[in-house]
């Protein structure tokens, strides 16, 4: 049977051992590289073994934990999802757009583990698999065709013994099972597994690793005979431009997906802590920290929530969503009436927020609800080793949410409870100290507190690109006196603009389906191209820099100074 | 008293003292010698210091050593006060030197390959890359039945010594030969291990290792 590439049989391409904490092994199966890797959580992936940067092995790359790190130029790539989170030439920027390695499928099982060149067949275990406690024994490379090495194997059967074939390139000798593993066309892996462990475990191990390594050597020799057939020439996939290159700004996405509701639970005093996962216990897209989602509620709103999880950390998304909110009556129907079980629509992560990690020193500002998404950054910041202080202000030590997600982190996290307007003042100024090179603050809060420490750290000489924040509402008054009219240049109409009505709603009372969502300047959902005309930007999402290109606007609050607008719309 | 390395960068066997230096905390000056292309180890001057003409050597006031593997007991026996790098145990003492054997069989075939390859020395490629795998399999073998019985180094059992420095920079540079590392898990869990090891220093075409923590 000649190798194919596409070949959908499941085969081991190591043992579980091989696998220690913050290791990355270098495996091949039918021709193509493999990175295989344990993470902090237990879960194993298998990676086509190459960055998809400039093509470097990820086998020589840094076991994060929950990222692996390409050992290059440093592009991190999480757990389960194989997405990119962070690339440090970018450190500001979030690699928004679906840069994933590309994955095989992998499982743990039977002391080994298994992969396969596609998803064409399901994980089933050989015969009586499921009866025992595997023990591996130690793997054998050797260089022949698999052919040879299966045919090699039966030969090691006393005469008096049958050889059983069972599927997927093995054999049984008495109770041990030898499967080979189709590295390339003429090289494999013999691997082992006795049904259970042996009284003496080395002497076992040495019996096998000797009789395997004669049969090593024979199956060499001939094989040195013979013509050694032409590699596999797996093909891979070209990056595509599109994924080479950085988004300028973070363009919204549309689409929607179905979560369940798995876990919720009262977090603090007048937080509600949300797990959100999918149904079929896949994991969801990756995010990278500071990311948000848009939550689709039952009564038509839909609201942003900070996800607080930390790396790789794919299997749900948590979010806190507090009880009492006033804001139109979103978080109130999530708290009043989406019950466990309960499924919603979400958008993918998106980030506004993004976390350097090349900075000396981080400061994490919080207060209330705004550790959220500052919660995802220390455990980011801590997981990478990197230096980070988190400060976290609440009225009272009742109203802290994620109090022991917080306790588990390594860093500083530091909590103020009950300060008043200048003793919070006063705090924020001695944490922040004068401005020195590297420094990154980012915050998180009611709008006063992200003004008070903007002013703040402006005073002791941060300058604005150190100083990070998101606003989740728009405190500005909206000026909507202006009339004016708008060219929609690509849906070919022309629409005036009374005072009083903003640019969404009359294209929307035109008949135009224009995506929105907080409709108060914070979310950039509704971001929309400007061809021509003044902007009278009034939203808090663009910044000054986007603002000042006049290319841009957000549709729900902005106008015009000018006495026409033409959109790209 | 200051140390002297006749050194050249890209030389593993120079880098085996540095990297052992670096993790005894010993102060020491370089004074670079151009091995590629300047082919200064055979000039008059180094051949005073060393008629083999080889790197490194190793001044520590007038006392002028080479041979890498000399140079790591000499290092061992006189800076580490652990005592771990060089015990006096005879049994652990003979092993290292099994092992130090070991180290220049893989300068002689890795290292060979390497410098066949990178820098145009006219040596048999296919011969060298062999023998290396030849190598690695013993020493795969060796380190996974030392895993298997709680043994994480080539020698001493709970650390390593000058021999766990000398066969690590021609297994780690071997991919510079075209001798691919991926038929020998226990050894590449080993070179881990050993980049874990405080005080760990690099050189050009070995990377460090993440930290083995939560």
């Amino acid at each position: 049977m000649p190798l194919s590439l596409s070949d959908p049989t499941w085969y081991p391409i190591a043992s579980s051992e091989d696998l220690p904490f913050r290791h990355v092994y270098h495996g091949q199966l039918l021709g193509r590289e493999l990175a295989v890797w344990r993470a902090d959580d237990g879960n194993v992936n298998a990676w086509e073994n190459r960055c998809l940067h400039r093509g470097v092995r990820l086998s020589i790359g840094i076991n994060e934990g929950q990222e692996l790190k390409c050992q290059y130029h440093g592009w991190r790539y999480a757990n389960r999802s194989a997405g990119c989170t962070y690339i440090p030439a970018h450190p500001a920027d979030a690699p928004a757009r679906r840069i994933e390695n590309r994955k095989y499928p992998v499982r743990e099982a039977f002391g080994l583990i298994w992969s396969a060149a596609n998803d064409d067949q399901p994980f089933a275990p050989f015969p009586g698999a499921e009866d025992h406690d595997w023990f591996a024994l130690r793997p054998v490379p050797v260089n022949a065709t698999p052919e040879d090495v299966l045919a090699g194997l039966s030969r090691l059967a006393p005469d008096d013994q049958p050889v059983e074939f069972i599927p997927g390139r093995a054999v049984t000798l008495g109770s041990a099972h030898f499967f080979v593993q189709p590295v390339d066309a003429a090289r494999s892996v013999i691997r082992g597994i006795l049904p259970e462990k042996p009284a003496d475990e080395i002497a076992t191990l040495r019996y096998y690793n000797e009789q395997l390594t004669k049969l090593r050597d024979s199956l060499e020799r001939a094989a040195a005979k013979k013509p050694a057939p032409e590699p596999l020439q797996p093909v891979f996939e070209k990056v595509s431009v599109e994924l080479s290159t950085m988004p300028d700004i973070a363009v919204p996405r549309g689409n929607t997906f179905p979560v369940v509701v798995k876990r919720k639970w009262q977090s603090a005093d007048g937080v509600i802590g949300f797990e959100l996962a999918d149904r079929d216990g896949k994991h969801l897209p990756t995010f990278q920290p500071g990311a948000h989602i848009d939550v689709h509620l039952p009564n038509g709103l839909v609201r942003q929530y900070s996800l607080t999880n930390g790396p790789g950390d794919l299997m749900s998304y948590t979010i806190g969503v507090k009880a009492e909110s006033a804001s139109k009556g979103g978080s109130k129907v999530l708290v009043e009436t989406v019950r466990e079980g309960d499924v919603l629509a979400i958008s993918e992560p998106r980030n506004n927020f993004p976390l350097r990690r090349d900075a000396t020193r981080t400061v994490l500002i919080a207060a209330g609800i705004g550790i959220t998404p500052l919660l995802s950054m220390a455990r980011f910041l801590d997981k990478s080793s990197l230096n980070y202080e988190l400060h976290y202000f609440a009225r009272a030590s009742e109203t802290m949410a994620f109090s022991s997600e917080l306790d588990v982190l390594h860093g500083r996290a530091d909590r103020h409870i009950g300060l008043t307007r200048e003793a919070i003042k006063a705090k924020v100024a001695e944490v922040l100290g004068q401005y020195q090179f590297a420094n990154h603050v980012y915050i998180c809060g009611p709008g006063a507190m992200l003004e008070m420490v903007q002013e703040t750290a402006t005073a002791l000489g941060w300058p604005d690109e150190a100083v990070h924040f998101e606003y989740f509402q728009n405190d500005k008054t909206i000026d909507a006196s202006s009339a004016f009219d708008v060219e929609l240049a690509r849906s070919a109409m022309t629409l005036h603009v009374p005072a009083g009505r903003t640019i969404l709603e009359t294209m929307r009372e035109a008949g135009l389906t224009v995506p929105s969502s907080c409709e108060q300047g914070a979310c950039g959902t509704c971001l929309t191209g400007v061809i021509e005309g003044e902007v009278d930007h009034q939203d808090v999402y663009l910044n000054k820099t986007e603002k000042a290109s006049n290319t841009c606007m957000m549709t729900c609050v902005s106008r015009a100074k000018s006495g026409r607008l033409v959109l790209d719309i | 008293m200051i140390i002297t390395l006749y050194d050249f960068e890209l030389s593993g066997n120079c880098y085996k003292l540095r990297l052992l230096m670096n993790i005894l905390n010993v102060p020491y000056a370089i004074h670079p010698v151009d091995f590629f292309p300047g082919r200064e180890h055979k000039a008059d001057w180094f051949l005073r210091l060393n008629p083999f003409g080889q790197l490194p050597v190793l001044k520590d006031d007038d006392l002028v050593l080479s041979d890498s593997g000399a140079i790591l007991v000499y290092l061992a026996k006189k800076f580490d006060t652990s005592g771990q790098w060089f015990p006096d145990d005879p049994a652990v003492t003979a092993e290292i030197l099994r092992w130090h054997a070991v180290a220049d069989d893989i300068t002689a075939t890795s290292s060979a390959a390497r410098l066949a390859l990178g820098y145009s020395y006219p040596f048999d490629i296919e011969k060298s890359q062999m023998g290396a795998h030849r190598i690695f399999r013993i020493l795969d073998e060796h380190l996974w039945f030392g895993e298997k019985s709680g043994r994480d180094w080539l020698c001493a059992p709970a650390h390593p010594t000058t021999a766990d420095i000398a066969c690590f920079p021609y297994v780690m540079l071997s991919e510079e030969g075209g001798i691919g590392r991926q038929d020998y898990p226990a050894l590449r869990r080993w070179t881990d291990r050993v980049r874990r090891v405080p005080g760990f220093t690099v050189m050009s075409g070995i990377f460090p290792a993440g930290p083995a923590k939560s």
